[in-house]
């Protein structure tokens, strides 16, 4: 089970990645909890994932993030291109990269 | 690129600022309550308007009365909206400085908010037209719109001072014992600091209003508000703002960063003073205001990306941009461009950001002179920045068609702007892929 959370300004480009990256790991047999919060959420919602994935456009989050979470949870910006064509598999495969 | 990382230093700084930040949130928390208000205001000024369309059907009388459902929920959003953001704003400061109990914060903020208010009202006496002071009440002139501002600096300030005193060791009173609910405890930890704040605001508004004359609502009004409102919501100054920040947009920087800062909370006063205006049948004080933003210079997301669509769909020959431009349609249509930025994309690209920056000026400021000049109603209704554009025309001036049809006319025009610089940018980008396969 890796439990995904991805961040952007309003939680709404985000979610249409999201759903992108559901099938994706429905496809690939991959037990995934995935979800998509604006980043007025981020101090309630960050201790439920395993992975944090920021939106390209508040990539300037990363600092703050790393601070709320002191490092413990693995945060990264999504490449524009991935995050543009709404790479639902790339993303998920970087994600789970990540979390090992 | 020694740019991109200023303006990425600059992003960081203004996004992880905890006081803007706390405001931006603030105002996405409230963002639902500006929204039902307009819908009422809508609602009452259109469908359930005396002599409006069903009054064949249901007497004014009825109407009128009907219409206290909507006036009441404006009532309690609009009206009250200095002591709503300064709840909210004392909630998300407590968030974001990693206070955990912001229950005393957040109350101490409204408390405050009421201490400012001057202790007689004027008030005009329905029977003899006559004005008269009263003293016991609390009027919508200082919850409403005008105290806004109040609100804010009140949830920023007592909050700091709160969780200051709060975590001052010697302000904490001490009754450990094993057998003590820890909630008592924590009870009587702050029983001290919030008596101080409370204590605190109250001098100072003594002191402001025995020196100045004036309570601390009217100064903040007239010598914060009002001035700064004037700044950043004239003509230039709003088309600056939105202009820089559709820069840091350019750059991969989402543009809501700046002007949720810096520019929100004065389009969200225009909006209310509007708002306010329009259900009350007098004239409307501001054209430029938060749905005026949304809906002229964010036709289809940031940039009015939809006529940047409609041109990638009639002129262009390029498949990967057709892609694109099939990906991005659902998002687009709901004014949500992050798809079309960085797919296509915009951000980085010398050639695109040129009209992605200009077409919003162009589209707002012809909107602004149809609006000065009558040709469309003036923006009085706070819609969903979510509602698709030629809806939202309509919707957000109050039902004026001719707002639809001046966003159409604003997404031909800047189709056609678009579309040179897409040509080019089209030419360079096979340009680069031949270089890149010879």
């Amino acid at each position: 089970m890796i439990k995904i959370m991805l961040v952007c300004n309003a939680g709404m480009s985000t979610s249409m990645l999201m759903n992108k990256m559901v099938e994706a790991a429905k496809q690939q047999d991959i037990d995934a909890e995935i979800w998509a919060i604006p980043d007025a959420k981020l101090n309630e919602e960050w201790k439920k994932a395993d992975v944090i994935l920021l939106g390209p456009q508040v990539s300037y989050l990363k600092s703050r993030v790393e601070t709320i979470t002191a490092g413990s949870v693995p945060v990264e910006a999504i490449p524009m291109l991935d995050y543009g064509r709404m790479n639902g598999p790339g993303v998920l495969a970087m994600a789970i990269k990540m979390k090992k | 690129m020694k740019l991109l990382d200023q303006a990425v230093n600059v992003a960081q700084r203004i996004g992880g600022q905890v006081h803007l930040r706390s405001l931006r949130d603030a105002f996405a928390t409230l963002m639902p309550f500006f929204v039902l208000a307009g819908l009422m205001v809508l609602l009452n000024n259109t469908l359930i308007k005396p002599e409006g369309i069903l009054s064949g059907f249901i007497s004014n009388a009825t109407l009128t009365h009907w219409q206290q459902v909507g006036n009441s929920i404006v009532n309690g959003s609009l009206n009250f909206i200095s002591v709503l953001i300064a709840g909210a704003i004392a909630y998300h400061l407590c968030q974001n400085k990693g206070y955990a109990d912001p229950i005393a914060p957040v109350l101490l903020s409204i408390a405050t908010v009421v201490i400012f208010m001057p202790e007689s009202i004027h008030l005009t006496d329905v029977l003899t037209q006559k004005s008269v002071t009263v003293t016991g009440g609390i009027s919508f002139a200082s919850t409403g719109s005008a105290g806004m501002f109040v609100g804010i600096l009140t949830g920023l300030v007592v909050t700091s001072l709160f969780i200051r005193l709060a975590n001052a060791k010697r302000l904490q009173v001490n009754i450990s014992g094993g057998a003590i609910p820890p909630a008592v405890v924590r009870s009587f930890n702050t029983l001290i600091p919030i008596m101080l704040t409370m204590i605190v605001f109250a001098l100072f508004s003594f002191a402001v209003q025995s020196l100045s004359g004036m309570d601390v609502n009217t100064l903040i009004a007239t010598l914060i508000q009002q001035p700064l409102k004037s700044v950043t919501t004239s003509l230039p100054g709003f088309l600056l703002i939105t202009t820089v920040a559709n820069l840091f947009f350019s750059v991969g920087i989402h543009q809501g960063v700046i002007s949720g800062a810096l520019l929100d909370p004065f389009l969200l006063n225009n909006m209310q003073e509007n708002t306010l205006a329009f259900a009350q049948h007098q004239d409307i004080p501001n054209i430029i205001c938060m749905a005026f933003k949304d809906t002229f210079g964010v036709m289809g997301g940031s940039g009015n990306t939809i006529a940047l669509l409609i041109a990638i769909y009639l002129f262009s020959r390029k498949a990967d941009y057709r892609d694109i431009a099939k990906l991005s349609t659902a998002p687009c249509l709901f004014n949500i461009s992050e798809p079309i930025i960085f797919g296509l994309p915009i951000v980085f690209n010398p050639v695109l950001i040129i009209p992605f920056v200009l077409a919003p000026v162009i589209s707002l400021t012809t909107a602004y002179y149809a609006t000065a000049w009558g040709w469309i109603n003036h923006v009085t209704v706070q819609i969903p920045w979510t509602t698709p554009p030629i809806i939202s025309g309509f919707l957000a001036t109050g039902g004026d068609w001719r707002a639809s049809v001046l966003q159409a006319l604003l997404i031909a025009i800047t189709v056609c702007f678009y579309l040179p610089f897409l040509k080019f940018a089209e030419r360079v980008a096979m340009a680069q892929a031949a270089s890149s396969q010879g």
